[in-house]
């Protein structure tokens, strides 16, 4: 389903250079609202740069970041927040001794009298928010995060996400620690944000979660991108070809010196 | 981002395990560092002690043990004496430093320097001594923070020629110091028996709170006392606890105390910490001048609980003729004359009845010797 | 691509879950029950009460025992609660003896320089002993967070420095002044003022830590400090107010100290430190962080008063003493920490790892099969 609009995010020509590595040389990326892009490319291909990029954890070297189709610049994580955009890294940044509602409203409480806590509110809030992503296992938001399973936690943490975000969602490989009913539930949730108008980027190395929820995938390698499929387009060899740089629907210049690029681009 | 890999929490467990139990060990009776020194007390009634020492000065001096003996000494002196005290900012050695300072100005030509450790401590101690043993003195003036730790260092300090003179406290080591003086300790405790045994009408149960075991003044304090309360047929003795040298802890062991023996009719306290807390602890009870408390050493903060009546005898040494008496001897020594291998300085009990009298009030110890 | 069938729960064993969420869910209530501030401690609490008042009720059990009891440790509360907040952070601060003495030493000479006597200046004398104190947790504090040094090394720096200190203050020698008696010493209404003192200093750090947001944050940043960080909590700045307030009130600490007993105590406080993280431990804060209640530290205080006055009044030895409360301490943090770990399923080599990578900010896995191997960071 396409609509003619401005993708929510975009970047286009991003660069980052670490030292003497390019991490990004030129790539383009964009997600629209509504819709799960997933972003996908080898160990080395820039992924995890370009979501620090866009989600201002680091500053981009070069290129331009547009919210909405306008230029914007990132000063830190807390101001892509204010703009409504969330990340979910791998290590899912809870509190574990502190509970679930607790974790959701961490940094920005509901207060009551300016430095109360209205414990109450935050847990009504967090349980509602959670039952309306269908985050059905997570029964009780007082229990100490540690001892939920990895499942619970993950859904958690991207459910905190989605309960800030106003545009756009990047999830970090969040099904990798996950059993296959777990990475299900995951899914599903990612289908519910995605159905509220959110942006959602998933960053995978798991391609059946891929052909599962996404609605485009773009291929990035070495930190460029090379392809990008619609979902009825893409199958399980046509990903792999493209992230082995086999197969590229996108023209792109080469790069001039593979083997420089090929070493030490860490994710 | 904080990483805790097994071995560091165990080993940190491990260290509060231990130190927690070092702790209340210590709040009870094993740990914990002593400030004071139980300091040294002088003979008992009896001029047992003394002897005069002079042996340039042609005559004896009587055996009176209040007098310090006069010396004569050459005009032509240049040594180096290091005073080594027991512990710093403690009233009673700064009134010691006085005196070395005073015999040092009379018999001219001796440099005085004086050192000593935060609290009373032979860890603390025995490096200080290490360091001026180096700077090579003619003579050293020490009160060794342990009977046997500090035996160490003054052997060395023997070793390398060096006169060693102990003030105050001792070592079990008989070859070590030329020459001893102190307080008889044990007299002092025969004292406080007697003190606290007129002041309770010699009747009802007594304890001694004292600061911890193994200080040989302190030991020999309680054994005077307990020997000698045992004289009296209608006094019963209930037994020692230990502050640790925290007037807090004095303070627990009081309240405790009482609530099992209500009828407390005394309290030894063999320091100046012990006696605060003492009589913090009464006063919580309710029972403050109700039950009288001999304390030991008189500083300024126990002369003033004297005078405020927290505190209604005060057992005091003279610190000041150990220290002008210690100079003597160990310039005796350096000149290779005859010592005096034991003085002993005797004590004076003050009142509240009698703090008034400059007899009495001259051996309050002093916090500066300034004044 | 194929659309994908809505996930749907098919049991294939009849109907017992596979995955663990739901049997973790369950688990998390019980939890829950038994985490009520350390519940276990205040049964070892009672079991002492039980203890000392059937050996010897008439001298132990009366009223007047315990509230000489509970002024005598009324000093070591107000100290613990600071050094609560501290542990949970996963710090700790060893200078609150020396910080003690500071206070103590400041508040007698404000007092002697402002007159001596009247209630200005013993109000003067507690606020100069309490700011001292609010500094020198302020160093700390900067040492810690900003300066990046281990906490264990920057309060055992300030406590040797502290000691010092007031020596210079003094010329070593300890300032009597009794102008702070009442405050110590007195009572109203039968209940001594230290105590009243002490109980609200408990009171409002408890409100503090237990429903402000600054006391979340505290627990936060304990629990994950890198997680704190990510959602914007200013971690270095939360930290430096949080050792600053463990200074104040080992400051006031000291004022207390001086008010009992009317003179400063410059070679004392020296078991300070440990007393206070000892108490806090057994009232279940963690020293590892993200675990403490104040409510917790006050039992954890009483403990210990109990068990020494008690064992004085039963007339034990006192050489036996030191061994008795060692093995309540360490025997109670036992049981405490066994039954928190055993009720949020963190028992085990599985349970250890969860935590362990959970701080580390490792992907952990779940207990079912994982079909994925996870990535390699």
């Amino acid at each position: 389903m396409t609509t003619a609009s401005t993708p929510v995010l975009e970047g286009r020509e991003l660069v980052r250079t670490y030292g003497t590595v390019q991490a990004l040389q030129g790539a383009d990326f964009a997600v629209e609202a509504g819709t799960v892009t997933a972003l996908i490319g080898d160990n080395g291909a820039g992924k995890s740069t370009l979501v620090k990029v866009l989600s201002g954890v680091e500053q981009p070297d070069g290129g331009v970041i547009l919210l909405d189709g306008e230029p914007v610049v990132f000063r830190s994580p807390m101001d892509a927040h204010r703009r409504g955009i969330e990340t979910v890294f791998q290590d899912l940044a809870l509190a574990p001794h502190l509970d679930a509602a607790a974790n959701a409203f961490l940094g920005r409480e509901l207060r009551r009298f300016r430095v109360f806590n209205a414990r109450r509110e935050m847990r009504r809030s967090t349980m509602k928010s959670f039952a309306e992503l269908g985050v059905t296992t997570v029964q009780d938001v007082s229990a100490p995060v540690m001892s939920l399973s990895g499942g619970q936690r993950q859904a958690v943490a991207v459910a905190r996400s989605a309960m800030w975000a106003k545009r756009v969602i990047f999830l970090d490989e969040p099904t990798a620690a996950l059993g296959v009913v777990q990475t299900r539930r995951v899914l599903d949730l990612i289908r519910q944000i995605r159905d509220r108008g959110l942006g959602v980027v998933l960053i995978t190395h798991t391609l059946p979660d891929v052909i599962d929820v996404a609605d485009r995938v773009e291929v990035l390698r070495f930190g460029r991108r090379t392809a990008t499929f619609d979902r009825d387009d893409a199958t399980v060899e046509l990903l792999v070809s493209a992230i082995t740089g086999v197969y590229s629907n996108i023209q792109v210049a080469q790069p001039t010196d593979v083997t420089e690029l090929d070493v030490g681009a860490g994710r | 981002m904080r990483k805790t890999p097994i071995r560091r929490r165990a080993a940190i467990t491990a260290a509060v395990g231990m130190a927690s139990i070092a702790v209340f060990a210590g709040a009870a009776g094993a740990s914990g560092d002593t400030t004071e020194p139980p300091s040294t007390e002088a003979a008992g009634t009896e001029a047992a002690g003394t002897e005069a020492a002079g042996t340039e000065a042609a005559g004896t001096e009587p055996a009176g043990t209040e007098a310090i003996p006069e010396l004569t000494f050459p005009d032509d002196l240049d040594l180096d004496l290091t005073f080594v005290q027991g512990v710093i900012g403690d009233e009673f050695y700064i009134s010691m430093e006085c005196g070395v300072q005073d015999a040092a100005a009379d018999i001219g030509g001796i440099t005085v320097d004086v050192q000593g450790p935060d609290s009373f401590d032979a860890t603390l101690q025995n490096p200080i001594l290490d360091s001026v043993i180096a700077s090579g003195p003619d003579a050293i003036l020490v009160a060794p923070n342990d009977v046997e730790a500090s035996a160490g260092p003054l052997q060395r300090a023997q070793d390398e020629g060096i006169q060693v003179v102990l003030v105050d406290t001792v070592v079990n080591d008989e070859s070590i110091g030329v020459s001893r003086i102190a307080s008889d300790n044990f007299g002092g405790g025969v004292a406080a028996a007697d003190a606290l045994a007129e002041l309770i009408g010699e009747e009802g149960e007594v304890m001694v709170i004292n600061v911890k075991p193994g200080i040989s003044t302190t030991d020999l304090r309680q054994q005077g006392f307990e020997e000698q309360i045992a004289t009296y047929p209608d006094i019963e003795y209930i037994g020692v606890e230990f502050s640790q040298n925290e007037p807090a802890t004095a303070a627990e062991i009081v309240t405790a105390t009482l609530a099992a023996h209500p009828d407390l009719a005394g309290i030894f306290a063999t320091n100046l910490f012990s006696a605060q807390g003492t009589a913090t602890g009464l006063l919580q009870a309710g029972k403050q001048g109700e039950v009288p408390i001999v304390g030991f050493d008189a500083g300024p903060a126990q002369v003033e609980q004297l005078q405020a009546g927290d505190v209604q005898a005060l057992v005091m040494q003279k610190p000041y003729d150990i220290g002008y008496q210690g100079v003597q001897q160990a310039v005796l020594a350096v000149l290779g004359e005859e010592v005096t291998p034991e003085i002993q300085t005797d004590f004076v009990v003050a009142t509240a009845d009698n703090m008034e009298d400059p007899e009495i009030s001259q051996y309050f110890y002093k916090a500066s010797c300034d004044e | 691509m194929t659309a994908p069938a809505k996930s749907v729960l098919t049991p294939v064993d009849g109907g017992r879950p596979a995955d663990t969420d739901e049997t973790a869910g369950r688990r998390g209530m019980l939890q829950r029950l038994g985490s009520v501030t350390a519940l276990y401690t205040v049964a070892v609490f009672a079991a002492e009460l039980l203890f000392f008042s059937l050996r010897a009720s008439d001298r132990f059990l009366t009223t007047n025992n315990l509230i000489l009891t509970a002024q005598n440790v009324a000093v070591l509360t107000v100290v613990a609660c600071g050094a609560t907040f501290v542990l949970i952070t996963a710090g700790v601060d060893l200078s609150v003896g020396s910080v003690a003495i500071l206070g103590e030493v400041v508040a007698a000479k404000t007092i002697i320089n402002a007159g001596g006597d009247g209630l200005f200046d013993a109000l003067l004398g507690i606020a100069a002993g309490i700011a001292v104190g609010w500094v020198v947790g302020i160093i700390n504090g900067v040492g810690v967070a900003y300066l990046k040094v281990p906490p264990l090394i920057v309060t055992l720096g300030t406590m040797l420095a502290g000691v010092s200190a007031a020596q210079i203050i003094t010329d070593g020698v300890n300032v009597p002044n009794r102008t702070l008696n009442g405050l110590g010493n007195d009572r109203i209404g039968g209940v001594p003022y230290i105590v009243l003192v002490g109980l609200g200093v408990v009171i409002v750090t408890g409100i503090l830590l237990h429903f402000t947001v600054f006391g979340r944050h505290t627990y936060a940043i304990g629990s994950n400090a890198e997680a704190a960080r990510r959602v914007g909590i200013n971690v270095p700045g939360h930290l430096v107010k949080v050792y600053a307030l463990a200074g104040a009130l080992s400051g006031f600490g000291g004022v207390l100290s001086l008010a009992r007993f009317n003179t400063t105590s410059i070679g004392g406080h020296q078991s300070d430190p440990l007393e206070a993280i000892a108490a806090a431990a057994l009232g279940g804060t963690s020293v590892f962080g993200g675990i403490g209640s104040v409510a917790g530290t006050v039992v954890g205080v009483w403990i210990p008063g109990v068990l020494r006055n008690g064992i004085i009044i039963l007339g034990v030895q006192p050489y036996w003493q030191g061994i008795i409360i060692g093995l309540v301490l360490v025997g109670t943090v036992w049981f405490d920490q066994y039954r928190r770990r055993a009720a949020a399923g963190t028992t085990g080599p599985t349970g250890r790892k969860r935590i362990a990578a959970m701080r580390a900010n490792r992907p952990t896995k779940s207990r079912s099969q994982s079909t994925h191997p996870p990535t390699n960071q």
